[in-house]
């Protein structure tokens, strides 16, 4: 792991503003989706791109998933996905309100919702609180019910280092949970310091 | 020329675009129509802004649209439609009216918050992306990806079915081929066997004869005057004369019980290599079986209790003969593959248009180096003299000429199944048979 990127301070910093960001993401998605909605803290990593199928595995765990990616572009440029256990999709209808079992289109469209919902609400809330402007890609899925650790082609992957923020949601009344994943490369990790450092000064 | 502010020229734009953009505020009253949306809908501007979109348009998917909105309003974050998932938003026609290809109008949407000062989100944008041409060539490359993934398992299953159908071929190839040779040696060992058989009769005959004058000699034997008679009884000595006697007609009876082997390896000769073969007939398979089991039942009585598990059973068109050949050699080969105490089990039954027999024993099982040789001609794991391994090869072209099939299935330790089945008629003789 190499965090070398970032100092201690502007790691904590990091650290506090997701903190903030998702806690008001996580007021919002539950004002949408009407339950309460909990959100572990997120774990920060700087991690070369071989590394980060293995970190995915780590935290999904064995089981068989379902993701969504979605870009988002503006004064940070990435890419999120969300993560789903193939067991907890059947319940996103029943959470979204659905009462019959969806048909496939349906399941599809719903987990499209659900992730730009959760994607918009924790992105949404990092950039306010750095003062970012920043626009989303329509989400796409990127893979149904394959291991996690094919999810990812890093191979494709050009930048030397990424940013891997993951967050882990889960629904205080339901065994509902996936997580979000938000990678950044390199150069974005710049912006992304000079913006935390313009934090930091602002205080 | 009077310039365009920044404000008419985006006004402009909204309205000219070839994309589909309207706006509702939180109400779903429309504030916004622009030409793309008018000219597909067939609704002028005039004619939907200030009223509700689910008046005007009540067939959209209102519940769903209310939802999408809300989230947007909540969220102050876009939200998304992709025509994967949700065809369409407004059934508008497509671009191809000629070349056509898709119902409707594929969409893509966009929903945008439009938010006031104070950053609340006070009207949905929402952005119509007319996706006809790209959904059309996305859905033929699906279609031609199944169909070569289709085409590919098409492949693989005649692959498979080619290398069986090559296995077949081999199988009857090596058996053509031993028929042919067989057939050759049959009909050399014929000639020879005949005279043998018959020389070996009449010496016999001649043995006995001789003994009888030997005996008439022998009654004569104390009138014969000493000076000789010490010379013969000399001999009579030297040769044992009361042994050779006595072995001269065993080894007559040997011989014969010797030829008969021949004369029945010849005769599996002959079948195997369809010198034998005999009109078909319809015959009963259970009394086929039975005849069998009787004929046997004195070699396996010791050795193995007989099951019988008969099915119904439709006369079938065969040779049965040959048939009972057939039963003959599985049930002798489960006997012997007994060694101190088991079960045969001979089931019948029928499966769609096939009658089936099998024959299951509780004996040593077949490993599997042996089991790939098993219907070789002359392959056999007994001891010299006691299998010609031609049973099972026999049994197979004879079960190949009835138009059916014989499976093995077996297990180390536990036994083994011959499975037969046979179609209800005998296929008719091909013409090139020669
Ligand atoms: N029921 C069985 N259980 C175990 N092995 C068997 C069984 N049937 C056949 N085999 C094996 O297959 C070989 C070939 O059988 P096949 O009937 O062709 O010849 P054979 O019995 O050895 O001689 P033959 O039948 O000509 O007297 C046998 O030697 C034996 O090893
Ligand atoms: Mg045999």
């Amino acid at each position: 792991m190499t965090t070398a990127l970032f100092s201690e301070d502007q790691r904590d910093a990091l650290q506090e503003l997701t903190n903030i960001g998702m806690g008001q993401a996580g007021a919002s998605v539950a004002a949408v989706l009407g339950e309460f909605v909990q959100l572990s803290v997120p774990r920060i990593l700087v991690l070369k791109p071989s590394l980060i199928p293995p970190a995915l595995e780590r935290i999904v765990g064995p089981e068989k998933v379902t993701a969504v990616r979605q870009g988002f572009h503006g004064d940070l440029r990435g890419e999120a996905v969300v993560v789903y256990g193939v067991a907890h999709c059947r319940e996103l209808a029943d959470l979204m309100g659905y009462d019959e079992v969806p048909d496939e289109a349906t399941e599809h469209e719903l987990l499209l919702d659900v992730s730009n919902v959760l994607i918009g609400a924790c992105l949404g809330g990092l950039a306010e609180q750095i003062s970012a402007e920043m626009g989303f890609s329509a989400p796409s899925l990127m893979a149904t019910e394959v291991e996690v650790g094919s999810l990812l082609d890093v191979s494709r992957m050009d930048s030397p280092c990424a940013l891997f923020v993951e967050v882990n949601f889960s629904l205080e009344k339901r065994s509902f949970a996936c997580h979000l994943i938000m990678l950044l490369p390199e150069d974005q990790i710049l912006v992304l310091r000079d913006a935390i450092d313009r934090f930091l000064a602002s205080l | 020329m009077t310039e365009l502010t920044h404000g008419e020229l985006g006004g402009f734009i909204a309205d000219r675009v070839e994309i589909g953009v309207f706006a509702v505020d939180v109400e779903f009253k429309v504030t916004l129509w622009n030409r793309f949306m008018a000219t597909h809908s067939r609704h002028s501007a005039a004619d939907v802004l200030g009223r509700n979109l689910f008046e005007v348009f009540p067939e959209l998917p209102r519940s769903w649209l209310e939802r999408k909105v809300r989230h947007v309003q909540a969220l102050r974050n876009y939200a998304f439609t992709s025509w994967t998932q949700r065809p369409y938003l407004f059934r508008f026609d497509h671009n191809r009216p000629i070349t056509g290809g898709v119902d409707a109008m594929r969409q893509n949407c966009t929903f945008l918050p439009v938010k006031n000062e104070a950053g609340e989100v006070v009207q949905v944008c929402v952005t119509v992306q007319d996706v006809t041409d790209n959904a059309i060539a996305h859905e033929e490359l699906a279609a031609s990806m199944a169909e070569i993934e289709r085409e590919k398992a098409e492949q693989r299953k005649l692959i498979g079915e080619l290398a069986q159908a090559q296995n077949q071929l081999l199988q009857s190839e090596k058996l053509a081929s031993i028929g042919q040779l067989a057939a050759g040696v049959a009909h050399e060992i014929n000639n020879p066997i005949g005279f043998v058989n018959s020389n070996l009769g009449t010496l016999a005959s001649y043995v006995d004869e001789l003994m009888v004058v030997l005996d008439a000699y022998t009654g004569a034997h104390d009138q014969i005057p000493e000076s000789l008679r010490s010379a013969i009884d000399a001999q009579i000595k030297g040769v044992d004369l009361d042994y050779l006697r006595e072995d001269l007609v065993n080894l007559v009876t040997e011989s014969r019980d010797g030829l008969d082997r021949v004369k029945k390896i010849v005769q599996d000769l002959k079948d195997f290599s369809r010198m034998g073969e005999s009109e078909a007939a319809w015959a009963d398979l259970h009394h086929c079986l039975d005849t069998t089991l009787n004929v046997v039942a004195n070699e396996i009585k010791y050795k193995a209790e007989v099951v019988k598990q008969y099915g119904e059973l439709p006369e079938i068109e065969c040779v049965a003969s040959q048939l009972n050949q057939v039963f003959m050699n599985l049930v002798v080969n489960a006997a012997q593959a007994i060694a101190e105490q088991g079960t045969i089990t001979v089931s019948t039954g029928t499966e769609g248009e096939q009658v089936f027999v099998s024959v299951r024993d509780t004996g040593a099982g077949i490993p599997p180096e042996v089991l790939k040789r098993i219907f070789d001609p002359f392959y056999t794991t007994k001891p010299v003299g006691t299998g010609t391994g031609l049973g099972l090869s026999v049994s197979y072209s004879i079960i190949e000429r009835h138009g059916g099939r014989i499976v093995v299935n077996s297990k180390l330790g536990e036994g083994t199944e011959f499975k037969i089945w046979l179609p209800l008629h005998y296929p008719a003789a091909k013409t090139d048979d020669s």
